[in-house]
């Protein structure tokens, strides 16, 4: 398993690495205003990783992630844009895991998923 | 019985933001009972007052939390108040109006979505957020520079 990007702040971490040419990366934490460049370059690199590797899928586990603000989501909404902006072949899916206990992931997801229903799964857990 | 409230006059900043929504997250959840009632009282709290950080005058901003538990159903009310810049005030002015007129909240917050998924500027889906996710229905009042924004929404019942 090969480490892509990690970033650590006060109240914030994340991670992605890849095993082969599946990408597995993880946020914990507060996604505030405070984690919006850690969200937004987590995101940049494994998006680049995926590119490079063309992969099939990338997992992103937040079932420890508190909170995430409107800035950060939007880091998700331009990364999915930047997935959809890719030749057809060069797509790929989007898995997230979520935490039900966290109520604001099944709204948030929901609302991330409709933008994107093709490209876009989410498993609670 | 008097209706539970929570009111605070401060000048937050980024971090404070986060230690408000966590207080009041567990405060209410004591007063509602409802999780998932709860999460978007915490949702709608943090976006109003990171807004207010960004784009308030001098900082200061007044916050009161309350839950309407006399009425049927109960309702817990969002009071936010602070000096803004007129753009701030045209931003919450196109967003909350927008909203509004819109039959179908969160129609009108995946078309800002597609919107604003390319902006470099802020998110500007924090209001439209509120609204859409926390459930919520969104007013305000301007008064010279002095904006107050009311936000609403059901709760489910004491488990």
């Amino acid at each position: 398993m090969s480490e892509i990007v990690t970033v650590n702040g006060d109240d914030f971490a994340g991670a992605a690495h890849h095993e082969g040419a599946t990408i597995t990366a993880w946020l914990k934490g507060n996604a505030d205003y405070a984690a919006l460049d850690a969200v937004e370059m987590l995101l940049t690199r494994a998006h680049a990783e995926a590119t490079r590797l063309g992969a099939n899928e990338m997992v992103i586990d937040l079932r420890q992630l508190e909170f995430m603000n409107s800035s950060c989501f939007k880091c998700f909404l331009s990364w999915i844009t930047d997935i959809q902006e890719l030749a057809t072949d060069q797509q790929y899916r989007v898995k997230f895991l979520s935490n039900p206990k966290l109520h604001w992931q099944k709204r948030s997801l929901h609302s991330l998923r409709c933008f994107a229903v093709e490209l876009i799964t989410v498993t609670e857990q | 019985m008097e209706n539970p409230y929570v009111e605070l006059n401060f000048r937050p900043n980024v971090q404070l933001v986060s230690v408000v929504r966590r207080f009041v997250s567990e405060f209410y959840q004591r007063f509602i009972g409802d999780a998932d009632g709860t999460s978007r009282v915490a949702l709608a709290t943090h976006e109003l007052l990171e807004n207010a950080v960004k784009y308030s005058m001098d900082g200061e901003t007044t916050i009161r939390i309350e839950v309407l538990q006399q009425e049927t159903p109960r309702r817990v009310r969002i009071w936010l108040r602070n000096r803004a810049e007129p753009q701030h005030i045209a931003a919450i002015r196109e967003i909350v109006d927008g909203v509004s007129k819109a039959e179908d909240a969160f129609a009108f917050y995946q078309a800002l979505i597609v919107r604003k998924a390319r902006r470099k500027d802020g998110s500007g889906l924090g209001l439209a957020r509120i609204c859409a996710e926390g459930e919520m229905k969104i007013s305000y009042t301007v008064e010279d520079d002095v904006v107050m924004i009311d936000a609403l929404t059901v709760i489910g019942d004491k488990p």
